[in-house]
């Protein structure tokens, strides 16, 4: 059976040298949340605004003398779709796991400083803008972080 | 909301009597328009800035009230952090919101005043040195 997801690829190689426009793109995927699927093959699930801000990543890519090309397609197996959805959420996880323990090292000291708190959100919104298939971590992280939320403004 | 800020600017402060097309894809372009905020166009993004920030400087525009806009619109655009600019989440959710509801000349005339507002409040608290009350 075939996959249900429709996916975006970008296709794309720079020139190794200079490296600083390769690091500012891969920097930017990574914020995306892509899969890395092989060298310079990196997908996600296909929504408009996914698609544009690739779209921009790849102008970004020939912009740097480099090649882009991006791409809608399927798995044709159900199963490499799972495996693929289940790496994508498995890496998300452990990014929540990172603030839940981050977020109870910061519970742990008296007074919880706000400053630490803010961080700590915009960490949570960073983490939630790349998660494309929720893992039940983030229930758990959100709580983790907003437990400190109250702590910090009663104090 | 990059491409709705480009609109208020070229209306604001470019040509006052701009009409604007609305097409799905670069091919579509008419021969006499001038496109933007779309791939392969001049006014667009290019090297890390989007495509309000490539636009002030191509009409030459110093104006720095517009330039603090240009932080918002890029960290709503963008979101990579090269600004710090908390009114840019906020922006980018009523934007999203309203092309969900309205097409696109709707959108400009909604999004017009929203900007015509920043505007005022980024130039008033640029004079003030703090945030207008």
């Amino acid at each position: 059976m075939a996959g249900s997801i429709e996916w975006l690829l970008l296709a794309y190689r720079m020139p190794r040298e200079p490296s600083t426009p390769r690091i500012t793109v891969w920097r930017k995927l990574t914020r995306l949340g892509v899969a890395k699927l092989g060298d310079g093959l990196v997908a996600l699930p296909a929504d408009a605004r996914s698609q544009e801000r690739l779209e921009w990543i790849a102008d970004e890519v020939i912009e740097a003398a480099g090649e882009a090309s991006l791409w809608r397609s399927r798995l044709t197996s159900a199963a490499a779709e799972r495996a693929l959805v289940e790496r994508m959420a498995g890496a998300i996880a452990a990014d929540y796991r990172g603030l839940i323990t981050a977020a109870g090292a910061a519970g742990a000291s008296i007074p919880v400083r706000a400053q630490t708190v803010a961080r700590l959100r915009r960490e949570l919104r960073r983490i939630s803008q790349r998660d494309y298939f929720p893992p039940p971590e983030r229930d758990e992280a959100r709580r983790a972080v907003e437990s400190l939320t109250s702590r910090a403004a009663v104090r | 909301m990059d491409r709705a800020a480009c609109a208020w600017l070229i209306r604001r402060f470019a040509d006052p009597d701009a009409v604007f097309v609305f097409v799905d894809d670069p091919d579509q372009v008419p021969g006499d328009a001038t496109p933007f905020d779309m791939r392969g166009a001049d006014l667009s993004h290019h090297g890390g800035d989007c495509s309000f920030e490539t636009a002030l400087r191509r009409f030459g525009l110093g104006d720095p009230v517009l330039w603090d806009i240009a932080r918002i619109v890029h960290e709503a655009d963008l979101d990579d952090e090269r600004y710090d600019a908390p009114e840019a989440p906020g922006l980018d959710v009523l934007c999203r919101g309203l092309s969900m509801i309205l097409d696109d000349p709707a959108m400009l005339a909604a999004t017009g005043p929203l900007f015509d507002g920043l505007y005022e409040f980024r130039r008033r608290a640029l004079l003030l040195g703090r945030e207008p009350s």
